[in-house]
């Protein structure tokens, strides 16, 4: 059992970095689409800038590196250029996801270490908890810190209320003197970042080596899972969890199920979209107004002014 | 407004300009590294080289089934001066919009006059193809169309449609020896792909394997020995459709199985393995297919089952070049003088480095014993999963009963259908 939820929380990983930075990048009001491809690329950069130097830190570093200029093109996009945010992400997945399959072709097959495994002394000693929590790598570590990071920015500090407000009421932060597009701009590429170690750490750890279609589809389930999340980073980790326990669940079923053994391997991304649509039908808004504790487990609004262009003239 | 659109069309079109890049760059791909053209100029004199389309499930570089695919092709135009044409990731989920039949058609509209269809997934596609094109001799390899004791499976009207595939049950055997030989727990994954006819008798084939080398070069109880199956769905990972090759490599390390032997196209299991080992983990995998899968992490690689296409396609195209091709069903085995020899073996396995010097040498002796024949492992009394009888006391399958399993062996864990 604890193998089992340790390796969930592994899984994991890669995602929840992807699901905390697109909420951030959604807080601000930018939606960026292209998750799907830049995660992809991210993971191809990543791989080969590691294999190349034999640096797994200069990997990340690749792979954000990417993602960031991804992010940046989408606010460009949207702020400068008022371009539809939907479009511009939607072609830019398409555009990574080839270029990745291009451009990786001398990567696929080839060996690297990844990221080497360190438990934390200590901690990974914990009965239960540890060998679930502590006895992975730092690309998993990190994806537990940059939620609680996230968690504490968003809604425990001064600049997250301004993050907020970015996205909630354009017009009211930039009464109150907030510089709206320069913030946008920089959650946007501090959201992109975040999706390139999304990458990087499936290239690097958890589906380690490069091949063609490595992360296909994630990208569209990490969008999923944010809105599932309710633009709450820690709930959004939550979902990414729960789409690991689905996985292994449709696979511990097989024996059971013989009959849908050939059905059970694409339940996990359908029952994700499906609680997707259980959180956001309004009946379950309406168990949030009657029990107010349990409304952030159960609905969550998106930013008033996502997915739309703020100026002044 | 106008500014709005001249940016939105740049990007479309950046997008598209990158996109016809890559597609090109994947689809048109005719020779391997490595092999030369020249010599195939020098063969064939004046005349036209005859221009064979090889149609592949996965991307040809996927250190398994369908590069194993490729580099058969990469002998043809050494060995025989044809050229090949290859276009790969013909699949529903990385070509939603493509059918095999479509892909034959437009290869023999390029001027193909032969084709290879690589994979169990193109049954449908290549018999339409088949029948549209009757003068084009085809080839479905892993197939039955043409073997008459098949039942429903055979299409006497496809005349000029034959069928290859290699005894790789051998090369599964000898896997799970190497696998039970190793295990220090005496629990076997078997990373399944689909469940077919196929995949039933290669899962239980290095079941059997390894119930072999357990019992008799292990002198362990065969009760003793676990063999759990998982199947993803699929030939390969596809996120959405099958389940996680990783993951489900990763749960039968968490569940106490020490040796993963892989079925499906694609190398997850051993580059878990590999993950693991590096994390202080006792654990070794079995990749399949391709002669280099170890390559990934030798350390901890026991070996690999692999498919030598070359020898088979030689035969065959040689008997198109020469006028006499028949559409046959050709099931073809290893070369019991050496199952590693690149020009006669059509099935081999290469020891891994992770594989003991001491089992190396039982590795052997059992190859020994299933070259010449004293080893036999498909006699009964054996019994479907449910109990059923497979063989009676005493009996020998015969190729028509390996071929169609219609369920895992007893003492296998998995779902059989």
């Amino acid at each position: 059992m604890e193998a089992t939820l340790a390796s969930i929380v592994a899984a994991a990983s890669a995602l929840v970095y992807a699901v905390v930075g697109e909420t951030i990048a959604e807080k601000a009001g930018v939606i960026n689409l292209s998750l799907d491809g830049s995660i992809m690329l991210s993971a191809m950069a990543g791989f080969a800038t590691a294999f190349t130097t034999g640096s797994v830190l200069l990997g990340f570093v690749a792979g954000a590196g990417v993602s960031m200029a991804v992010a940046l093109l989408i606010a460009f996009a949207s702020i400068e250029l008022r371009l539809n945010q939907i479009a511009v992400g939607f072609v830019l997945t398409l555009l990574c996801t080839d270029l990745a399959s291009f451009l990786g072709d001398p990567y696929v097959g080839q060996r690297f270490a990844g990221v080497p495994p360190l438990a934390i002394p200590g901690l990974a000693d914990i009965p239960w908890l540890g060998p679930i929590f502590f006895k992975h790598n730092l690309s998993v570590y990190g994806s537990f810190l940059a939620v609680a990071l996230a968690y504490f920015f968003i809604f425990r500090s001064r600049r997250g209320l301004e993050l907020q407000g970015v996205g909630e009421r354009p017009e009211a932060a930039h009464a109150r003197g907030i510089r709206v597009n320069l913030l946008r701009y920089v959650y946007t590429v501090v959201g992109g970042a975040l999706v390139g170690i999304a990458g990087a750490s499936y290239s690097l750890d958890v589906r380690l080596g490069w091949r063609d279609g490595l992360t296909t589809n994630y990208g569209w389930i990490a969008l999923a899972i944010v809105i599932f999340g309710g633009w709450h980073p820690v709930r959004a980790a939550g979902g990414a969890y729960l789409f690991g326990a689905l996985s292994v669940l449709a696979l511990k079923l097989q024996p059971h199920l013989p009959d849908l053994a050939q059905i059970l391997p694409m339940t996990p991304f359908a029952l994700m979209i499906f609680a997707l649509l259980l959180v956001s039908q309004d009946w379950s808004r309406r168990l949030g107004d009657r029990y107010p504790r349990w409304r952030r487990l159960l609905s969550g609004d998106p930013p008033t002014a996502i997915g739309t262009a703020f100026w002044r003239d | 407004m106008h500014k709005k659109w001249s940016w939105v069309a740049l990007v479309a079109v950046l997008a598209l300009l990158v996109a016809a890049c890559g597609d090109d760059a994947e689809e048109t791909t005719t020779t391997a590294p490595g092999t030369t053209t020249t010599a195939a100029t020098t063969t064939t004199t004046a005349a036209e080289p005859l221009k064979i389309g090889m149609i592949l499930v996965g991307p040809e570089n996927d250190r398994g089934w369908s590069q194993a695919h490729a580099e058969a092709g990469a002998y043809l135009e050494e060995k025989l001066g044809v050229e090949i044409v290859i276009l790969d990731k013909v699949n529903t989920a990385d070509r939603p919009e493509t059918t095999v039949d479509q892909v034959v058609t437009q290869m023999i509209n390029e001027g193909a006059g032969m084709i290879f269809a690589t994979s169990d997934d193109m049954r449908d596609g290549i018999e339409i193809g088949a029948a549209q094109h009757p003068d084009v001799p085809m080839i479905w390899s892993s197939g039955d169309s043409a073997w008459p004791e098949a039942g429903d499976a055979y299409r006497p009207d496809l005349t000029n449609l034959g069928n290859t595939m290699g005894r790789m049950e051998y090369g599964k055997m000898i896997a799970g020896c190497a696998a039970a030989l190793t295990t220090q727990t005496g629990q076997l994954g078997y990373l399944g792909p689909l469940i077919n006819a196929e995949t039933r008798r290669l899962a239980s084939s290095v079941y059997l394997g390894a119930q072999y080398c357990w019992e008799n070069y292990r002198g362990e109880d065969p009760a003793d020995l676990g063999f759990r199956v998982d199947w993803i769905g699929f030939w390969f990972n596809i996120p959405g459709v099958t389940l996680d090759p990783t993951q489900v490599a990763n749960d039968f390390f968490d569940s106490g199985i020490d040796v993963v032997i892989s079925g499906i196209d694609t190398t997850e299991g051993l580059v878990v393995a590999g993950q693991r080992a590096a994390a202080g983990e006792a654990v070794w995998a079995i990749p399949y297919d391709f002669r280099g899968a170890c390559d990934e992490a030798p350390d901890i690689c026991l070996g690999v089952p692999y498919f030598n296409w070359g020898p088979a396609y030689v035969r065959i195209v040689q008997s198109v070049l020469d006028g006499n091709f028949a559409a046959e069903f050709e099931w073809f085995g290893p070369d019991w003088a050496d199952i590693n020899d690149p020009d006669t073996s059509g099935i081999g396995y290469v020891k891994g480095p992770g594989l003991s010097a001491e089992n190396a040498d039982l590795v052997d002796q059992f190859i020994a014993g299933l070259a010449d024949g004293s080893i036999n492992l498909f006699v009964g009394p054996l019994n479907y999963q449910d109990g059923t009888p497979f063989l009676g006391d005493g009996e020998v399958a015969t190729d028509l009963q390996v071929w169609f399993m219609e369920q895992l062996l007893e003492g296998m864990v998995g779902a059989s259908a």
